[in-house]
């Protein structure tokens, strides 16, 4: 399967899903005025590979996001749940959450995150340095 | 050698500009012409920057002035060329429009067609035959003008839409004014109107208070706070006794069968693209003097306490589910909390735009230690100068990032 990759812009964050790796990438920043469109396509694509099976191989999943909009949060969770359901079923899937050591509010959304999708495998990421600009 | 007539007199308004508008005095040639005469032509015109080439009516062709120049300029090419069809230095394929073409048409067609339509200038027609041409620079020119006309009549549309929701925003404010002069409201839009709002109203001896983020900021925002607003009010009138349960209950179940966002779980792709999926976070407060209540319900919303004496912020987490959004149950009910407060208690509620807003020197959320230490700070102090001193606490953590979000604060001391 093809992998989707979506450069950064200064609104929507890199989308970088290797599907033949399994490893799969939200970075950037996300507050697209329709979030809904950003994202429409971006749930299609993971939803055909996660159909597909793979024989069940472990997905990796890397967020490493700056700031989301609340319209983001909604599809962000959309996508965190289509994962979940994915471990559910029995695949294993690793999500590694990546936050400035110093970023309560992110740690805080990743804790409800993990919370919410326990099936997933959740590591929360410190970084002392903020993620490169 | 023929000019081009002018634009009629009556040409089309600017704003709905099209490539007949811009058409300029220009001689033509046909393939009998020679370079010779081409050379003279532009010896003759030195703002002509490209040449147009007719054959019975139609245009074939277009003449670069700098490409011809060079050619010409080499050695022995005047001696060659000089007596040869002008078509020798042509380009065959320039852009050709129709007159009708629509100006922003006319501008992507430019840009497609690569960088020579803005030095060579572009080919007018009318069903085919020749009638003039016009100039990269005219185009930009025109393209501009009208961005910047589409530009101020959004933007003064906007202002105006401004103007309506601070009117709708003023008896909230007034009736705060009057009941807790000791008070901070802050509220930002990020593009002059947005999506966070609040509404104050007295009730008994007391008040409710909400202060909300719905879905989106700017004009989309702006309607979604004019629906709840009108929802909450419908709400308070239809809840006399004010259980907030019973409140968010009947704006969540309205709103979900305002927008159709009852269930979107059967919708395809492409549909529950087109669907809403709005709603709002938020903080509702109801306050009883006379027992010294404040009863809360909350919507992703925290609600924040200073009690006198605290060493620590309280925050009271409201709910996780937000309201109106087709993803919340149409039942679902916000718990309500009771909290009996000190007098001198300082109440908190902010909007998301004030916790997440990146900025600093790592770039990461304003979030929320930053609140409790300015409101441990000025404690003591008149709301007015709590204020003063988060905005400028927000202004220098946001630095140079643009805002991200609406941003709205509502504190009182009670």
């Amino acid at each position: 399967m093809q992998a989707l990759y979506i450069p950064a812009s200064n609104e929507t964050p890199e989308i970088h899903f290797d599907y033949a790796s399994h490893q799969l990438a939200i970075r950037g920043e996300s507050y697209p005025e329709n979030a809904m469109s950003f994202y429409a396509p971006v749930r299609a694509s993971l939803q055909s590979y996660l159909e597909a099976g793979h024989g069940g191989a472990p997905i990796r999943v890397e967020i490493a996001l700056r700031y989301f909009n609340s319209a983001s949060t909604k599809l962000i969770r959309a996508l965190v749940a289509m994962l979940n359901a994915t471990a559910v079923a029995g695949r294993k899937v690793i999500l590694d959450w990546h936050h400035d050591a110093e970023d309560d509010m992110m740690i805080e959304f990743g804790q409800d995150l993990s919370e919410e999708h326990n099936a997933i495998e959740f590591h929360a990421v410190a970084q002392a340095e903020a993620c490169a600009a | 050698m023929q000019t081009a007539a002018r634009p009629a007199a009556n040409a089309p308004h600017r704003l709905a500009g099209r490539a007949a508008d811009l058409l300029i005095d220009a001689p033509t040639v046909s393939p009998a012409h020679t370079n010779q005469d081409v050379f003279q032509l532009f010896d003759h015109h030195p703002a002509l920057s490209g040449l147009p080439v007719i054959e019975d009516g139609r245009p074939i062709g277009l003449i670069n002035r700098n490409i011809f120049m060079d050619s010409f300029a080499r050695p022995f090419h005047r001696e060659v060329y000089s007596h040869k069809s002008c078509i020798a230095f042509m380009d065959k394929s320039p852009l050709v429009v129709e007159a009708a073409t629509p100006l922003q048409e006319l501008s992507f067609r430019a840009v497609e067609h690569g960088g020579k339509t803005l030095t060579d200038g572009f080919i007018v027609t009318a069903d085919g035959d020749y009638t003039g041409m016009g100039t990269g620079i005219d185009l930009v020119r025109a393209i501009s003008e009208l961005q910047a006309e589409r530009n101020r009549q959004v933007m003064e549309s906007i202002a105006y839409a401004s103007v309506i929701q601070r009117s709708f925003l003023r008896p909230s404010r007034e009736a705060l004014q009057k009941l807790l002069p000791d008070h901070l409201l802050l509220w930002e839009p990020r593009d002059t109107v947005g999506g966070d709002a609040f509404y104050f109203t007295p009730r008994g001896a007391g008040f409710v208070a909400t202060l909300f983020d719905c879905t989106g900021h700017g004009v989309p925002g702006a309607f979604m706070t004019l629906i709840m607003a009108s929802f909450i009010e419908n709400a308070l009138i239809a809840e006399p006794d004010c259980s907030l349960t019973a409140l968010l209950g009947r704006v969540n179940r309205g709103v979900k069968r305002a927008l159709g966002q009852i269930d979107h779980s059967h919708a395809d792709e492409s549909e529950s693209q087109e669907r809403s999926d709005d709603g709002m976070d938020g903080g509702f407060l109801a306050w009883e003097p006379a027992t010294r209540t404040l009863r809360y319900a909350g919507a992703r919303t925290p609600l924040l306490l200073l009690r006198p004496g605290a060493a620590e912020v309280e925050q009271i987490d409201g709910d996780r589910a937000g309201v109106g959004y087709a993803g919340t149950p149409l039942e679902q009910a916000w718990t309500e909390q009771a909290l009996t407060l000190e007098p001198g208690t300082l109440v908190c509620v902010a909007s998301d735009g004030l916790y997440d807003q990146p900025g600093g020197p790592k770039r990461i959320a304003f979030g929320r230690k930053r609140l409790y230490a300015l409101l441990l700070e000025h404690r003591a102090a008149p709301l007015p100068q709590l204020r003063q001193a988060l905005v400028a606490a927000y202004g220098d953590w946001q630095g140079e990032e643009p805002r991200r979000d609406d941003l709205s604060v509502l504190a009182f001391r009670i």
